[in-house]
């Protein structure tokens, strides 16, 4: 029996094959796009949650602000998780990673090679994080000094083969060491905020800094179970108290934590937990660039919304279709078929040409994830899909989608007077309403997402062309130029003597995110306390570094040689200035603290540069100070882009020759700048690219439905032709509905895309405005891509000879 | 003003579908003069409808000549021919053919808009019409709210609503009862009388007594032609 509903059903999509191709096409495009936001989703969501403690392990993060500068990170100081431990039964355990330098050489065979993904990292990690041995005993891999685990892929690269435990790896960050593999590790999956290949053992760390005031590394507790990790927050006052304060007396006049905050100021520890990192945390410093909850969010929304809009699409035109049936139905109730068995004929049609879209969408899933994966920078694969929480939707969608689809039909037209409907007097008055507010929600979330494609690249551009203070252009940088030693200088001479290159500069410190920062306790005079101090970026630089840059100086004067005394000199930026509060800044001084109270430094302020954004522009610029001393990290080259690949070619020559077996690594400036922005970057092309989907999924939807409309309409359209209406006079008339309802959407959308818009541009501390053309644009788009769709079928009924629609038969 | 409205000179037209070929009128000649009120009759699919069709500029003969007000119009375009028609032509349907999602007024009202008449002048030719038709207290009423009588008066009301110089009805009774069908032809004769020509095809000789002229026609041909008065 069922297999005789099949066959009839089957035999239905086949008679409307315009329909059944529309209305298929169109819901497996949308579910298509349902089942990679939900994959996508989904992944965003697993972060580190393949720890087994992942439910204990918690980040400490500090927050400090010091004579107005805030800063908000994912460090904490050298001590502070063994005192933690110490001091609270409820800590467990804790462990520390340190990934200061960013980057090491490690040595394979005669050639050294940029390792970016290193760390230290303290013997605990693994007992806090789940990162299995396939060889070695990782409980007491990292006991010992100059001991190394690596990742599988690692050794395999090092070594030809995952059994490397013993072998040696040797490794120059300003000094050679020796280290020794004692564990190999599975890879770190992809969804976990930390990436490293090495770790190194934490002992090899030579740290000389404040062992509670300086905040260098990531610190993770794992606490005991059943402890509330928002009240052991609380604790973390008592430990400002009992070990931070005192060591910040012995260099400052500070003599208490109260009259540290009275002053303004603050030093705050939290914890995170670490399933949180991923899409809570977007601190400085963080291993990786986060995720985002607010994306998460909003990806949500867009594959609730597409499959809406889809599913919307379905019953539309499956109830519109429907109407037309209604003849069949009459003839078939007249032959006596019962309700019941109409009933289901109906549900299984729609059920089957969902499942049918359900298959095709898999199978689209299958074909567009590599591209998707490269656009959103994940690894994500079919298989996903099985997961615990899509494989239901999977199956049961179809029959939810099928049901409700299928029910108006099934339902309304089984339940006509058989004579009423032969004599065409069914009037589907009720479903043209209800249809009416469908197309507008399809419409709605279309311009919402083009709206929200605009801000979005219109921020981009904005970012792109701001004046940030210097110039990113054509800025060449050679990397890890501390590895040359003592021929940095002449590299850096050698290089300016080529033609095209104007000006070149050594210093670790770039105006983009990873490179050099350090900052310290400034302050107005020489007694150091909480009201006179604050903290500030102190960069060290050379005399071409704000020519190379083209930063430019607001007061004073740049470094000089023609001044001996330079090297007690400081530029500030205007941030700075703003803090000193000084009339005239230049032939003041500030201070810098020493090792103890009455140590303090001087430094007589020369000039000061205009505010550059050293870091993107979703932070302010803060209090920087750029200081005449040697830091040879990069070397930077501003150059003529025709001389380029000739450039090039020398920078690769002389490297060779002042500094065999090391790699060079050079990058441009605005290549570093763009990296900053990866991430909006991304969701740009993401929300681009299902925007196009929403739009394309509507629009079939409405070619659907106006094909439907203009047939419906047939014999009034031949009328009005008789009476002299013109064809531009007929497809205003079956336009004008549509855009009608097109307009209202946009009435709708347009306050929602603001708020939704101007709550993600807060993101950024220098943003564009919303303005009215950004509205105006994505209206005009959506109303003449409706007005195209619908025009195609109205202007073929506008052409139809009126004779034909009218002839009685 | 010429004597002949129309002139018709061996007209052809052939239907052709997948595999049959329908003549449907088959050199056809035939003239109306100005202000003549003259019945098409003959069997079911003798080219009744074509022929009013092409009268009508609504289809265009494949042969033959046809002179319209002493204009050769036969080889006109799309455009000249709606043109042409909503100035000077009215129809008349055996279905009715209002739109039904319009009231009577807005169904009558349609033609003047489609000529660019403006508001004011509408309402007041409508109401003239509407009044003459004396369906003027169901303006506000839809089609279907109507009987099949009021309906073909409103039909009727909205082919004069333009003040045509030609009608042409399709069977204007035949969906309708003897004493509805009298009273649409007491309409017709009247406009008539007040001087539009009139073409009307019908199956009624009853009907087609009203008229002043009858013109027999089978398989595309005219066969005789009665003078009435
Ligand atoms: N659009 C058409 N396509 C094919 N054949 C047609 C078409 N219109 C009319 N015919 C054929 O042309 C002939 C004349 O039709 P018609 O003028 O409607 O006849 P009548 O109105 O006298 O009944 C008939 O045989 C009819 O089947
Ligand atoms: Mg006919």
């Amino acid at each position: 029996m069922i297999k005789n509903y099949l066959l009839i059903a089957w035999r239905n999509l086949l008679k409307n094959k315009t329909f059944s191709i529309i209305n298929i096409t169109g819901l497996a495009i949308g579910l298509s796009c349902f089942l990679l936001i939900a994959l996508y989703v989904l992944d965003e969501l697993s972060f580190d949650k393949f720890n087994d403690k992942a439910d204990r392990i918690y980040r400490i993060n500090a927050a400090l602000r010091f004579g107005g500068a805030d800063l908000n990170f994912p460090l904490s100081s050298d001590m502070m998780g063994q005192v933690l431990k110490k001091d609270y039964p409820q800590v467990e355990d804790y462990t520390r990673i340190y990934n200061s330098n960013g980057s090491k050489l490690v040595k394979k065979g005669t050639e050294f090679i940029t390792e970016y993904n290193v760390a230290h990292a303290d013997s605990t990690l693994f007992n806090i994080f789940t990162l299995p041995a396939i060889e070695g005993d990782t409980k007491t891999a990292l006991n010992e000094p100059n001991s190394v685990v690596i990742t599988e892929k690692t050794a395999n690269k090092y070594f030809g083969t995952s059994h490397a435990v013993g072998k040696t790896l040797e490794t120059d960050d300003n000094t050679k060491t020796l280290y020794k593999v004692t564990a190999v590790i599975k890879d770190i999956p992809l969804n976990s905020h930390f990436n490293f290949d090495f770790f190194f053992s934490m002992k090899n760390v030579d740290y000389q800094w404040g062992q509670f005031t300086s905040h260098n590394f990531h610190t993770y507790l794992l606490l005991k179970k059943g402890t509330d990790y928002k009240a052991f927050e609380k604790n973390f006052d008592t430990y400002v108290d009992k070990y931070v304060i005192p060591e910040i007396k012995t260099f400052t006049q500070i003599k208490s934590m109260a009259e540290f905050k009275k002053a303004g100021n603050m030093l705050e520890y939290s914890l995170i937990p670490l399933t949180e990192i991923h899409l809570y945390s977007n601190r400085q410093y963080e291993f990786l660039p986060g995720g985002n909850i607010q994306y998460v969010y909003i990806f949500s929304a867009v594959a609730i919304f597409i499959l809406i809009i889809a599913c919307i699409n379905f019953m539309n035109l499956t109830t519109a279709r429907s109407s037309n049936r209604a003849r069949e139905v009459g003839i078939r109730k007249v032959l006596g078929t019962v309700r019941k068995d109409l009933i289901k004929q109906f549900l299984i049609e729609s059920v089957l040409m969902v499942v049918l879209s359900m298959v095709i969408a898999i199978g689209i899933c299958y074909l567009v994830l590599p591209l998707f994966n490269s656009v959103a920078d994940k690894t994500m694969t079919v298989r996903s899909l099985l997961s615990p929480i899509i494989l239901p939707l999977l199956i049961g969608l179809p029959f939810v989608v099928g049901l409700l689809a299928g029910s108006y039909p099934a339902f309304f037209l089984s339940a006509f007077k058989p004579i009423e409907v032969l004599k065409g007097k069914l009037k589907l008055g009720k479903s043209g309403s209800l249809r009416s507010v469908l197309v507008v929600v399809q419409f709605t979330t279309s311009i919402m997402l083009i709206i929200g494609t605009i801000v979005i690249y219109r921020q981009l551009h904005y970012i792109q062309t701001r004046d940030i203070g210097f110039n990113k252009d054509q800025v060449l940088i050679v990397n890890n130029v501390y590895t040359l030693n003592n021929n940095a200088v002449p590299f850096k001479q050698e290089i300016l003597k080529m033609a095209g290159v104007k000006s070149g500069t050594l210093s670790g410190y770039l105006p983009v995110s990873s490179s050099s920062r350090s900052d310290n306790v400034f302050s107005k005079s020489p007694v150091m306390d909480s009201k006179n101090g604050f903290d500030m970026q102190n960069w060290r630089i050379d005399y071409d570094y704000l020519q190379t840059f083209g930063m430019q100086l607001a007061k004073g004067r740049n470094f000089s040689k023609e001044y001996g005394s330079d090297s007690g000199a400081v530029i500030i930026n205007e941030t700075a200035a703003q803090i000193l509060g000084y009339k005239d800044p230049i032939g003041q001084k500030i201070y810098r603290s020493g090792d103890a109270p009455g140590q303090e430094i001087s430094y007589n302020i020369i000039g000061v540069v205009k505010n550059f954004n050293y870091e993107s522009l979703k932070q302010t610029v803060g209090p920087l100070g750029l200081f005449l001393h040697s830091s040879s990290g990069f070397a930077s080259f501003k150059v003529n882009a025709a001389y380029v690949p000739e450039i090039l070619k020398h920078v690769e020559s002389t490297w060779k020759a002042m500094a065999p077996g090391l790699p060079l690594k050079y990058r441009f400036l605005d290549d570093s700048f763009n990296e900053m922005y990866t991430g909006e970057q991304r969701i740009g092309k993401i929300i681009l690219i299902f925007s196009v989907l929403a739009i394309l999924i509507a629009c079939l939807g409405l070619f659907g439905l106006s094909t439907f409309i203009a047939e419906q309409r047939t014999k009034e359209i031949g009328v009005r032709k008789v009476l002299g209406a013109s064809v531009q006079g007929i497809v205003q008339l079956l336009s004008k509905e549509f855009m009608i309802l097109v307009a209202v959407a946009f009435i709708i959308a347009t306050p929602v895309a603001w708020w939704g818009m101007s709550k993600w541009l807060t993101n950024f501390v220098y943003r564009i405005n919303i303005e009215w053309w950004m509205f105006a644009l994505a209206g005009v788009l959506a109303l003449s891509i409706a007005l195209a769709t619908t025009s195609f079928q109205a202007i073929k009924a506008a052409l139809m000879n009126p004779v034909k629609s009218l002839r009685t038969e | 003003m010429a004597a002949n409205m129309i002139k018709i000179t061996d007209m052809e037209k052939i239907y052709r579908t997948e595999e049959v070929e329908t003549v449907a009128l088959n050199k056809l000649n035939i003239e109306v003069k100005n202000g003549e009120f003259v019945a098409v009759m003959g069997p079911s699919g003798c080219g009744k409808s074509t022929l009013l069709n092409i009268l009508g500029l609504l289809d265009d003969p494949d042969n033959g000549s046809f002179v319209f007000n002493d204009i050769e119009v036969a080889h006109f375009n799309e455009r000249r021919r709606a043109d042409l028609r909503k100035h000077n032509i009215g129809f008349v349907f055996q279905s009715f053919n209002l739109i039904d999602e319009l009231t009577v007024f807005e169904n009558v009202e349609l033609p003047l808009i489609y000529t660019g008449i403006k508001g004011p002048e509408r309402k007041k030719r409508v109401e003239a019409v509407l009044d003459k038709v004396q369906i003027m207290h169901r303006r506000n009423h839809y089609p279907q709210q109507l009987s099949g009588g009021q309906q073909q008066r409103v039909a009727v009301a909205r082919a004069v609503v333009n003040n045509p110089k030609l009608i042409l009805a399709d069977e204007p009774t035949g969906n309708l009862d003897s004493s509805n069908g009298n009273d649409v032809m007491q309409l017709l004769t009247e406009l008539n009388e007040q001087g539009t020509t009139i073409v009307m095809v019908t199956h009624s000789e009853h009907d087609a007594r009203y008229s002043h002229r009858i013109i027999r026609m089978l398989d595309g041909q005219t066969v005789t032609e009665n003078i009435l008065i």
